[in-house]
């Protein structure tokens, strides 16, 4: 039983650490331009000054004319110039994400009950639910600034959107799926509507809504990281695009290393909230097995 | 079961009738009373309709409609997500097949899988636009990048989750392991398999919209919303915005009849 993390583990690192050494030498072999791929310990100092929030003074005044002076490093001179960190930005998108899901769960999943328990309330409202669902959320980022002004709104809504979407379907398949056997029973022994509710219902439709919420997770990290990427003075989409709103030029000038650095960041921050609520999903359907 | 159906469906048409006229309503009372200027950070924007009527819905319509820039635009950015989507689910079917059936390979493709999996595909393109430029090639390749996570992971757990016994029950009855695999745990993969492929349509066509402000040129839906946006002309941001809608919902009809077709022979329950 034991064998198996361990070669897990040794096969995952091994597979990790050669494809790091692979792209190092590849990046420093001069087949490409430094600021196409970026050497691996270019991405290092680029991540060590985002973190910092600062810049070592060039050693020698002669050096910043001598060439020495790193080519990308104007977006990350950008960013510091407004200070702008890595954990700043990570921590503002971690907040939008999170009041993505706190806003967007409980609508999602009450709308889903709602037409998962009540026949008459499905048949009137899938179709309607279906048609918004199919409208990208970032699609809708425009109209919700016209309406509601160039404030925290625009951002927020389409994240609440996505993951209120995602969440209607375990939802309503967790209650719809349930409505068989375990109702008639606890219907037959007397249950009541709020006791059949909350004792047979959400707790049968619980393991269904809580692998939507992973999913809903990923979706909302996607979605705040593109309306940041459009339309925002700040977060990790501004921090890959290097400031600005990219809605309004079509060029960009990213530093790769800069992209590098942030892609890392957040594929640690999606992993460590999908381990949260990992661990809530295992805690909170202990009594399924 | 006729009846019932007659129901749902005459149910389903007063529902999203009752929206429209709604919507109607609404916006002939909101006409002359709903502010017409918007401030947007740094400047005001006039003339602007937040609800504007069916009537110059339709206009805006047919007006796209004749010059041809709607049908374009579908045409260009339906074919981005096609392609990408081939490309994407084609790399990571056969990826999420083989990491399913050979552990090891599992092992070895886990941390990456993992890392791509967290990462919003939206966050690539700044390094994609520097990688494959700003043509089609960048767009593209974006989203199969966002497409092969999803179906890779699919194929992956479709592949793991054929009962044991089903393998050892062909493995009894003399299969080798490859037809097993042909014949046994590839078919009963499908519905995990067909069920990434609609999410993983549903992203390309998240993803296009973003993708799409690169090299930004005119026949493309992308490029239409951020045009009407920049106006801001409201009608035409909201005949974009319903044409991507029925785009979107276009392509997860016909993924979930040919998720239908392909696994008829299961007996499952309507639905």
């Amino acid at each position: 039983m034991k064998k198996v993390p361990t070669q897990r583990l040794v096969l995952g690192s091994a597979s990790l650490a050669a494809m790091v050494l692979a792209y190092t030498l590849l990046s420093n072999a001069g087949l490409f331009r430094p600021e196409v791929v970026p050497p691996t310990q270019e991405i290092a100092v680029a991540f060590t000054e985002l973190v910092v929030g600062t810049r070592p003074p060039p050693a020698m005044e002669g050096d910043l004319h001598a060439g020495h002076h790193m080519h990308g490093s104007d977006h990350v001179g950008t960013l510091l110039q407004q200070g702008v960190t890595l954990q700043g930005s990570l921590a503002i998108t971690a907040a939008r994400v999170l009041f993505g899901l706190a806003a967007g769960v409980p609508l999602g999943i009450l709308l889903g009950v709602f037409m998962g328990w009540s026949r008459r309330a499905d048949d009137y409202l899938h179709p309607i639910y279906v048609l918004l669902r199919s409208v990208p959320p970032l699609a809708l980022i425009t109209y919700v600034m016209l309406w509601l002004g160039h404030g925290e709104a625009h951002r927020l809504i389409p994240v609440v959107y996505a993951v209120a979407a995602t969440m209607v379907i375990p939802a309503y398949h967790g209650v719809r799926d349930v409505l068989g056997t375990y109702l008639v029973a606890a219907r037959s022994l007397g249950a009541r509507r709020w006791l059949l509710i909350r004792k047979v219902i959400l707790p049968a439709a619980g393991p269904a809504m809580l692998a939507g919420l992973r999913y809903a997770v990923a979706i909302a990290w996607m979605t705040a990281v593109g309306a940041e990427m459009l339309m925002s003075e700040n977060g990790m989409g501004n921090l890959i695009v290097g400031g600005g709103l990219w809605a309004s030029r079509t060029q960009t000038k990213a530093d790769p290393a800069v992209v590098i650095v942030g892609i890392v960041a957040l594929a640690v921050a999606g992993w460590a909230m999908d381990a949260v609520a990992r661990a809530a999903t295992v805690r909170l359907t202990r009594w399924v097995r | 079961m006729a009846p019932m159906l007659r129901r749902r469906v005459a149910r389903a048409f007063l529902g999203v009738g009752a929206l429209a006229v709604l919507y109607g309503i609404a916006a002939e009372i909101g006409r002359g009373r709903l502010p017409d200027r918007v401030w947007l950070g740094t400047h005001y924007v006039e003339n602007v309709q937040l609800l504007p009527p069916y009537r110059s819905l339709l206009e805006e319509t047919a007006f796209l409609l004749e010059s041809g820039i709607l049908l374009n635009s579908i045409a260009v950015s339906a074919g981005r997500v096609l392609l990408g989507f081939v490309l994407g689910a084609a790399f990571g079917i056969l990826f999420g097949l083989a990491t399913g059936r050979a552990t090891r390979a599992e092992y070895l493709a886990d941390p990456w899988v993992t890392f791509f999996r967290f990462t919003p595909a939206l966050a690539l393109l700044p390094l994609f636009v520097l990688w494959f430029g700003y043509g089609e090639g960048s767009k593209v390749l974006l989203i199969a990048a966002s497409v092969a996570v999803v179906t890779l992971l699919g194929a992956h757990q479709g592949v793991r989750s054929v009962p044991r016994v089903y393998l050892d029950a062909a493995a009894a009855l003399g299969a080798s392991p490859e037809f097993a695999f042909r014949k046994v745990a590839l078919p009963a993969a499908l519905p995990h398999i067909f069920a990434s492929l609609r999410i993983g349509l549903g992203l390309g066509w998240v993803t296009i919209v973003v993708a799409e402000l690169i090299d930004a040129r005119m026949p493309s839906l992308g490029y239409l919303l951020t045009l009407a946006g920049a106006y801001p002309r409201v009608p035409t941001m909201v005949v974009g915005i319903a044409t991507i809608g029925a785009l979107v919902l276009a392509f997860d009809l016909l993924a979930m009849s040919m998720h239908a077709r392909a696994t008829r022979w299961m007996r499952r329950t309507a639905g």
